[in-house]
């Protein structure tokens, strides 16, 4: 398999998958090249996401990036979620081909996105 | 982890490729090492390769009931398609060709590059079901027409197409007909006389035979010119030492393939109606695409709404299974397949377009275990997928 044990397991078994009732902030990012799709949902108690839901749209690697990332940054400060990097997501998942580096790509867009919503919404 | 799924492996990618076949390995493999001599030598090592190579082109004569020398071997479908197309056009020096937007790229892309150095071109499209209709075919004849190409059935979607009224109709003109049979051959009956075929494409590996050798049909007497130059191979036809430890496989497979062509189109036909009943009765928003009744036995190729075909694949992948995905994500370029856009498929169906091809290795219990399989890999990824983003 091309995929390390850790991306694989969060493709088969995702985390944190579907919709979220009354999110206080929604964020997605596409990758144009591929018309793949991250979707996420925050919920935030005194400035951390305490919850993090997402929804996406595209090949095993992106499933498995936006798992691992609903995961990695639970409970983390929303202004941190802000700066995320997508090399934090990779390496998480134990590495990604060439090909699919995109898959944190838009994972990582998805939740800064996520993230700025929330900002913004505070003033 | 990967040892406990890894535990039962199911192939449903025969249209790609398919496994040797045991008597075709055996029959070729004194072509490797004992029999080496290179066939155009007179002397009795070249003499012995050129029987094998005699045989060989024999029994695909026999199978298409026609002279073996209206065979030229190939290195692969992909060469006897450009052969066949640009042996044709160039010919002929300028013209008109007519093919159709749901061929393999061989023949499209040779046909663009005929395009390009001044050809006309015209791409007939297809219904709902990926079939051409034989009227277009008709309508875009124009007197410099050169040539038509038209494939016998999709890889695909396994539509099979109305060859016999197309053939009719270019023969009516006097029009070169070159057909694309890779996925037929070995599969269906071929009678390129009745079927009106000037010149047609074949491969090994698709009916058990190895990789790299294939053969083009030229009608005898057909005006077509060579593309590949050298040496006097293949009657000036093609130039090149032939490949005769695989020519010698082809022979082998095809003559087996014409022993059991019908029961065993006969036993996957029965297989994949019910991999298809499993997976709709379990699975909703589930299509089956191409022509329900005119289609390659054991071909079913699926199309799962508001699911990422790859995703599909690569779950199945964990699981053993060897399907292939109708969209690729290659090089961060994601496009549906020509087939299906020109079908009108919408893209929201297109995108999740799965291709299960059975074969001679396939068992009900394969079929069933695929079925198992499907129904929660595909509910898990729609649980993922926000329904509508494509």
């Amino acid at each position: 398999v091309r995929y390390s044990p850790t991306l694989v397991d969060h493709f088969l078994n995702p985390r944190n998958a579907g919709l979220m009732r009354e999110p206080d902030s929604v964020g997605e990012d596409e990758y144009e090249g591929c018309g793949d799709l991250t979707r996420f949902f925050l919920r935030v108690r005194d400035g951390r996401a305490v919850e993090i839901r997402f929804q996406t749209y595209g090949c095993g690697p992106t499933i498995a990036a936006a798992s691992m990332a609903s995961e990695l940054y639970r409970g983390r400060l929303v202004g941190d979620l802000c700066g995320l990097d997508a090399e934090e997501i990779e390496r998480a998942l134990e590495g990604l081909p060439d090909d699919r580096k995109h898959a944190a790509d838009i994972a990582a867009g998805a939740l800064r996105a996520a993230a700025f919503q929330y900002q913004a919404r505070q003033g | 982890m990967e040892s406990k799924l890894m535990s039962r492996r199911v192939y449903l990618d025969h249209n790609a490729s398919t496994p040797v076949h045991p008597e075709v390995l055996a029959e070729m493999l004194p072509y490797f090492a004992e029999v080496y001599g290179n066939p155009s030598s007179i002397h009795a090592f070249g003499r012995e390769a050129r029987e094998g190579m005699d045989l060989a082109r024999e029994r695909v004569a026999n199978f298409l009931k026609v002279s073996s020398q209206e065979i030229v071997f190939t290195s692969g479908g992909t060469e006897s398609d450009n052969f066949a197309v640009k042996g044709l056009a160039w010919a002929r020096g300028k013209g008109h060709l007519i093919t159709s937007q749901v061929e393999h790229h061989a023949v499209i892309r040779a046909c663009r590059a005929l395009e390009a150095q001044g050809f006309d071109l015209t791409c007939v499209g297809v219904d709902e079901f990926g079939m051409v209709d034989p009227d277009d075919v008709r309508r875009a004849i124009r007197p410099d027409t050169v040539a038509i190409s038209i494939m016998h059935a999709n890889s695909e979607v396994g539509t099979i197409q109305p060859i016999e009224a197309i053939g009719r109709i270019a023969r009516k003109h006097g029009i070169p007909f070159h057909v694309d049979a890779v996925q037929t051959f070995g599969k269906l009956p071929l009678d390129v006389d009745a079927l009106g075929i000037d010149a047609l494409s074949f491969s090994a590996h698709k009916i058990y035979g190895p990789k790299g050798v294939a053969g083009l049909f030229i009608r005898k007497g057909s005006k077509m010119v060579a593309v590949q130059h050298g040496g006097e191979h293949e009657r000036r036809r093609r130039a090149g030492t032939e490949n005769v430890a695989g020519i010698v496989g082809l022979g082998k497979a095809v003559e087996i393939r014409a022993c059991d062509m019908h029961t065993e189109a006969e036993r996957i036909t029965a297989l994949r109606d019910r991999l298809w009943d499993g997976v709709r009765s379990r699975v909703p928003e589930v299509r089956l695409s191409g022509h329900p009744g005119h289609r390659l036995p054991g071909t079913a190729s699926f199309l799962f709404r508001h699911v990422e075909s790859e995703s599909i694949v690569l779950g199945l992948d964990l699981k053993g299974i060897g399907v292939s995905a109708g969209s690729a994500c290659t090089s961060g370029n994601v496009e549906p397949s020509h087939v299906l856009v020109a079908m009108g498929v919408p893209l929201e169906w297109a995108m999740g377009a799965v291709r299960c091809s059975l074969g001679r290795s396939t068992s009900a219990e394969d079929i069933d275990y695929v079925i198992e399989c499907v129904e929660p890999l595909v509910r898990k990824l729609r649980q993922a997928m926000p329904v509508g983003v494509v």
